[in-house]
């Protein structure tokens, strides 16, 4: 009789061991390279990561902004070790090798890296990426500029950067064959006084519609405060200029976070099975967005003007507004067959980089260093 | 041409403002023989502080004059650690301009990325600018607070025989270097970019400092000096892609120029233009 | 009536009181200012000191921090004396980075690399301190300003080489150089970051330099000047050789920093603002806190690392902004140098 009461007591601990496990939280820290407050990067990110502790009731998250990048394997030790984080996410391309190192060391705690190239059996690498959006985007910006300027105010030269102008010249060009992407750069990430001198010189020169890639609002204000428009970037922009942003890019970190956590807690990306794990996350996954603010793709005060612009498509004229939103629509589909970069594609030297009828592979485009017809601007590092 | 050559003064003017209110600030207490280096961080502050009124309560005029005091108390800690305690004048500056960074950066956090809606125009300021050094190099040539001024930066010592409360004179001077630096800051993160960032001031008190000894100390010159320096800030980004330089070697022109300028106003001695007292405390009785 | 009198020779035992007290006062404002922001004063200095005492990682990331600080502050203490105020140290060791960094990529490798890299550091270093101690020698421009300025330029010139010409291969066009070669990286103390040849050299310089300025004619020439130009120039002293070389050496000590930054932490050249992290700045207060003896600056070198390591930890604990550092930094120096003149001082009451 002792005995079976020792056994049912000993089967019922057991039933509500792995219980008490799933009551447990998992707890996932996050490391940024900059500030949250930036308008931009970690913003978003942070945003995401707010998200998805909103969205899964067992998550638990903590973050660390404005690390450097030499210093990432000391935070994620501090993390690890002190904080117990199961997950670490860490933000930027810089902490690649410190967190592949991380991951040798602490086989049990699952990491993933954006923007990377390196794994691990328990590392995987995301992205989301907006070159489908800026395409767009530029097929309105092509409809909107009666000079043929549009400007673009850049940060630094790195693949990223030249993929959105590449995307964007292309559609600007797609409606205006003859109207150029003008570059200005500012080789910082967060500078409003340079951004505002940069577009100020842009208008200047004639640029009457502008865009760019640096994480402040500073563009959309002083554009917005001359009358011109302007296309908002990474966060929701749209209240800082309300009548003159067209539209611009979003993005949804949060897609990816919750898929993957949802995927590290039921055992699906547990860590040691994250080798091949590479999320590269487009509209097709709702990763990004294409608005001013989400939920509004393009600024309705635009929507008249887009409309009477014409352009050619196979021989036809089309409206620019049918265009885009035809093309929101195939890219945001689950199987997508229109792709921005598909041959044939030269580069502004003349040299052909994507033969007819191929399309870039995800490789090809994480180390674009070519520059599509159209921009103007010194370029660093263009390839002969 | 005749439209480039309006919208490069337009952007001059734009950039040049903060520079010469804040160099008209440091012009009146170096004259009066005190250095203050914390331009930057007595900018810093006054930037947040007048962004902090703005943004809750939209009264600009209030924001305005918060900064003015706000830079001015700065300006009063190293006028303290300086004119009564007799520290390190230079070093001092350098600790306010530090400390004005972080804590600008530290009680700034809140408002990171915000936006100001309904932002100052830029023209009162530029215009209150240009006026402000007319007056004072009416002040300082042609007045008798302006001559008392000047005395106790050239030669302290006569004027507190004369009666001049030296210390006080400095001290108030050093509080109006402070005021202007605020006002400065207040029309960064009023008017020139409505928002705060930590950081930015961009440099800028730096440059204002190097703008004082580059315009030899007179006021009509720092209008002519800040306008110069506006001008080439705006170069940069104008001349990017019209040669072969790198946009490097732009962005390091502003720089590379206030070296450039102080050797040249060390080669050709213009240090004697300088206050003779400028940097010394003064000690009743000592040599 | 409280009136202060000027004290001649103050008593060693009122000097370390006062500067005691000075200390004490900048950790209380520093408390106000966090309890401004919102974390309280007990709460925030009690998570520096645990995680930076209490445990190994802490204790690394101390030493790490430090390694710089010694090399940059041994030379400056040496500057402060002959009132040269170089607060370029940033730049100086951007470009002693630059330096060390094109010798590991250009050069074929080997086992003199990382010594070669080391005087290749110290040279960049010093040469550009050149422009402003040169001008400073001979036109006495305030030094203030150049070394400054040339942070800047520095910072621009290595985004160029980076972005550019020196931009590397396999890094998909991101702003970094390649990897240093395996004989041009120096080697770890178990698995933190402390790369420790650095550690030893900065041990070895603050002691060097010491004996450089006790024990040989031109430390001999550096008292005198430091402590009075007119008794310099009575005995004939060539002051502006000394303030350049002084200078020059300065800057060459931070280029060393560079180096050891470059080659034992990030094993290539990238942007400078993740490189030169405000050790130059931070060195101000180790130099100054030496009062002059590069000896000293074994000990408050770690001080330093200390608060600049606890800094951090309260950006990853309390989520604090990572400007605390230079409110930390802006407060201990200010009440530093009124320390220091207080200390000149007798209160006298009448």
């Amino acid at each position: 009789m002792k005995r079976q009461v020792l056994l049912l007591t000993l089967v019922a601990l057991g039933l509500a061991g792995p219980a008490r496990a799933e009551d447990s939280k998992l707890k996932a820290c996050f490391i940024y390279v900059g500030p949250v407050g930036d308008i931009g990067w970690s913003y978003a990110h942070d945003e995401a990561r707010k998200l998805s502790e909103k969205a899964l009731p067992w998550l638990e998250t903590k973050y660390v902004e404005s690390v450097p990048e030499g210093q990432a394997l000391p935070v994620i030790d501090r993390l690890v070790t002190k904080d117990h984080c199961k997950v670490v996410l860490t933000t930027s391309f810089g902490f690649m090798d410190q967190t592949l190192e991380a991951a040798k060391k602490y086989p049990q705690v699952a990491f993933a890296h954006a923007s990377g190239f390196k794994r691990a059996p328990n590392m995987a690498t995301y992205m989301a990426d907006f070159y489908q959006v800026y395409y767009l985007n530029g097929l309105m910006a092509g409809a909107l500029t009666k000079t043929g300027k549009v400007g673009y105010v850049a940060a630094f030269p790195i693949p990223e950067l030249k993929r959105h102008i590449s995307a964007f010249a292309l559609g600007v060009r797609a409606v205006n064959p003859k109207a150029t992407v003008n570059l200005k750069w500012i080789n910082a990430w967060v500078s409003p006084v340079k951004a505002r001198e940069a577009a100020e010189a842009l208008m200047a020169e004639g640029n009457d519609v502008l865009a760019f890639t640096e994480d402040t609002a500073t563009v959309v204000q002083v554009a917005g405060r001359k009358k011109v428009p302007s296309f908002a970037h990474y966060s929701p922009m749209h209240r800082f200029a309300p009548d003159f942003v067209v539209s611009g890019q979003l993005v949804h970190w949060e897609k990816i976070y919750i898929d993957f956590l949802s995927k590290v807690r039921d055992g699906t990306y547990a860590p040691g099975k994250l080798q091949d794990v590479d999320y590269w996350w487009l509209l097709r996954e709702g990763a990004v967005e294409m608005g001013g603010q989400p939920g509004l793709p393009i600024n309705p005060k635009y929507e008249d003007a887009l409309k009477k612009a014409q352009m050619t498509v196979g021989g036809k004229q089309v409206s620019v507004y049918d265009r885009v939103m035809e093309l929101l629509k195939d890219m945001s589909s689950s199987k997508p067959t229109f792709d921005p970069f598909t041959g044939p594609i030269p580069d502004r030297n003349g040299v052909m980089r994507v033969p007819a009828g191929k399309a870039m592979t995800v490789q090809d485009l994480n180390q674009m260093q070519w520059v599509a017809p159209g921009v103007t601007g010194p370029v660093a590092d263009e390839p002969k | 041409m005749m439209e480039e050559i309006l919208q490069a003064l337009a952007r001059a003017l734009s950039f040049g403002t903060p520079l010469l209110l804040a160099s008209l600030g440091a012009l009146v207490n170096e004259r009066a023989g005190v250095v203050n280096l914390g331009v930057e961080g007595m900018m810093a502050v006054g930037a947040l502080a007048a962004f902090g009124v703005a943004s809750e309560t939209e009264a600009l005029g209030t924001a305005v004059c918060l900064a003015m005091v706000v830079g001015a108390l700065a300006a009063l800690l190293h006028g303290f650690v300086t004119l009564t305690l007799r520290a390190n004048t230079y070093v001092s500056g350098l600790a306010l301009a530090m400390l004005g960074l972080g804590v600008s950066g530290l009680l700034g956090k809140k408002y990171e990325g915000a936006i100001l809606f309904e932002p100052a125009p830029e023209l009162p300021f530029t215009v209150a600018a240009g006026v402000l050094a007319v007056v004072l190099w009416g002040l300082l040539y042609a007045t008798r607070p302006g001559l008392v001024l000047r005395s106790v930066g050239e030669n302290p010592a006569a004027a507190d025989v004369l009666g001049v409360n030296v210390v006080a004179v400095r001290y108030l001077a050093v509080a109006f270097g402070g005021a202007m630096a605020g006002l400065a800051g207040a029309f960064l993160s009023l008017a020139y970019r409505p928002a705060w960032t930590d950081g930015m001031t961009a440099g800028l008190g730096w440059i204002a400092v190097a703008l004082v000894i580059f315009v030899g100390w007179s006021p009509l010159r720092a209008v002519l000096g800040s306008l110069f320096f506006g001008l080439l800030y705006y170069l940069q980004f104008r001349l990017q892609d019209q040669s072969q330089v790198p946009t490097e070697v732009f962005a390091a022109m502003p720089y590379l120029l206030v070296i450039g300028v102080l050797a040249l106003a060390g080669l050709r001695r213009m240090q004697g233009a300088a206050p003779a007292a400028l940097g010394r405390p003064y000690h009743r009785g000592e040599r | 009536m409280i009136r202060l009198e000027p004290d001649p020779l103050p008593g060693r035992a009122k000097v370390a009181a006062v500067y005691a007290g000075v200390l004490a006062l900048a950790f209380a404002l520093a408390g106000a200012v966090f309890a401004a922001y919102g974390v309280g004063p007990l709460e925030a200095y009690g998570t520096l000191l645990e995680g930076t005492l209490y445990d190994r990682q802490g204790l690394a990331e101390v030493l790490r921090r430090t390694i710089p600080l010694l090399l940059i502050g041994s030379g400056l203490t040496l500057a402060f004396r002959v009132s040269f105020f170089n607060i370029g140290a940033e730049g100086q060791l951007l470009l002693g980075a630059a330096a060390g960094g094109a010798v590991a990529l250009f050069l074929p490798s080997s086992a003199l690399s990382l010594p070669l890299m080391f005087v290749a550091g110290a040279v960049a270093g010093g040469l550009w301190t050149l422009p402003a101690a040169w001008l400073r020698a001979r036109v006495d421009v305030n030094e203030i300003l150049t070394t400054l300025m040339l942070n800047w330029v520095a910072g621009h010139l290595v985004i160029y080489l980076v972005n550019g010409p020196w931009r590397g291969e396999n890094v998909q066009g991101f702003t970094y150089t390649d990897e240093f070669p395996d004989l041009a990286r120096l080697p770890h103390l178990g698995d933190t970051l402390v790369h420790w040849p650095t550690l030893v050299l900065g041990v070895a310089l603050a002691v060097a330099l010491q004996v450089l300025l006790t024990r040989t004619p031109l430390g001999y020439e550096l008292r005198v000047v430091g402590a009075s130009s007119r008794a310099a120039r009575y005995a004939g002293m060539p002051i502006p050789r000394v303030v350049l070389l002084t200078g020059l050496l300065s800057g060459g000590a931070a280029g060393l920093a560079g180096v050891g930054e470059v080659a034992g932490i990030h094993y290539r050249l990238l942007d400078p603002s993740q490189l030169s992290l405000g050790y130059g700045f931070t060195a101000i207060i180790v130099a100054w806190l030496a009062r002059g003896h590069p000896a000293l600056v074994l000990l408050t070198a770690p001080l330093m690392g200390l608060l600049l390591a606890g800094g951090d930890l309260l950006k990853i604990s309390l989520n604090m902004p990572f400007r605390v550092i230079d409110v930390f930094s802006g407060l201990m120096l200010l009440c530093l140098i009124s320390g220091e003149s207080l200390a000149r001082y007798r209160v006298r009451w009448r």
